[in-house]
């Protein structure tokens, strides 16, 4: 969020190759963007070995907060798919902490917010449709297709049906990516907009200020809910997937 | 639950503590949906909505629009991708606020999930 003078608010967002690395036709350089990852990442470790490291009956207040993140995402599964979706919390968890790490990594000024990158979050939503829909066909075998197609409906409505229920299916990796990547992007310019107002306003911009002090909370707010609805939508996926109606 | 013999203050604590596991399904079933600012959830609820609309229209369209184009059958495809997309988004808008109502219900969740037809 670097809020210098005279910068595009979208500035923040900008990918840059830190280490170029050029295999054949591909560019697998890396960048800012895996860098954060990879920050992201050792911080999840460091979190939860560090925090579990002296296990004690009693706990610590980071064995107490490991703890809790670990029951908050064990209540999700057992919620919301119920006691077949306990072999897919490890996937979940991990899932739910790299995008609560990512979204709250990238508030800390001059961070890089890889949830704000569409092609990540899609990347991710990807994954979880296709593993979804492999679970489904690897439970229900052929009887997956069933899904598609509302009971009880004469031909000539299933002929409408069935493309409209298919595609219904195939649009869920669309909105779980956009609905993160839309909430962070704009949140983030948004914040940048205002800071640049700060500046601008002169004495004036205390209002701006204050304001991004206000905006900021939200946005703090936005990071974990945003990490939570995407989580416990992959539950929801995957509930339906292990049950189908 | 055990029959050990313990002092009256730790039962008593125990007591209170099997009580409050008992009703914190409930009070989050109660409150984690509604009384968490009634702005913030009805504003999350209604980007979420909004978002599944304006993707599953976006997402039709789109389709139809390259189907258009490897087929050169202008403006057709497009045409039902939109109207087909239009749909699948209110579908899953009404899935949502449907599923949203059983994804927040705490129940335990196959009995749910195999009695309910519509669960998104």
């Amino acid at each position: 969020m670097a809020a210098e003078h005279g910068e595009s608010p979208l500035h923040q967002f900008t990918i840059e190759r830190l280490v170029p690395i050029h295999v054949g036709g591909l560019d697998l350089s890396y960048t800012n963007s895996a860098l954060f990852m990879t920050i992201a990442v050792a911080a999840i470790a460091a979190f939860l070995l560090l925090s579990t490291s002296g296990a004690r009956l009693v706990p610590t207040r980071w064995q107490s907060a490991a703890e809790l993140s670990y029951e908050f995402i064990a209540n999700m599964i057992r919620d919301n798919v119920g006691s077949a979706g306990r072999p897919y919390f490890p996937f979940v968890f991990s899932l739910f902490m790299f995008v609560l790490f990512g979204n709250v990594i990238g508030m800390i000024p001059y961070s890089f917010t890889y949830t704000s990158h569409i092609i990540v979050t899609f990347a991710m939503a990807l994954f979880i449709f296709i593993g979804v829909t492999l679970i489904g066909l690897a439970r229900h075998g052929l009887h997956f297709f069933s899904f598609f197609a509302p009971k009880g409906m004469p031909l000539a409505l299933q002929l409408i049906l069935i493309p409209i229920e298919v595609l219904s299916y195939v649009i869920r990796p669309m909105t779980l990516s956009v609905r993160l990547f839309a909430n962070m992007m704009a949140g983030h310019t948004m914040l940048l907009i205002f800071s640049g107002f700060v500046v601008a306003l002169g004495i004036l911009g205390v209002f701006p200020l204050a304001l991004n002090i206000f905006f900021i909370l939200l946005e703090l707010l936005v990071a974990v809910l945003q990490a939570y609805v995407f989580t416990i939508l992959t539950c929801i996926y995957l509930n339906d997937a292990i049950h189908l109606h | 639950m055990s029959d050990h013999r313990t002092p009256e203050d730790l039962k008593s604590l125990r007591e209170r503590l099997e009580k409050a596991r008992r009703d914190r399904p409930q009070e989050t079933a109660d409150d984690g949906g509604n009384q968490r600012g009634a702005l913030n959830s009805a504003l999350s609820v209604g980007l979420r909505i909004g978002l599944e609309l304006v993707v599953a229209v976006g997402f039709g369209t789109g389709l139809g629009w390259l189907i258009d184009k490897g087929l050169g059958s202008r403006p057709w495809a497009m045409l039902v991708g939109l109207l087909l997309g239009f749909a699948a988004g209110l579908l899953n808008v009404w899935r949502a606020m449907n599923g949203m109502g059983l994804a927040a219900g705490y129940h335990p969740a196959p009995p749910v999930a195999d009695e309910d037809e519509e669960d998104q």
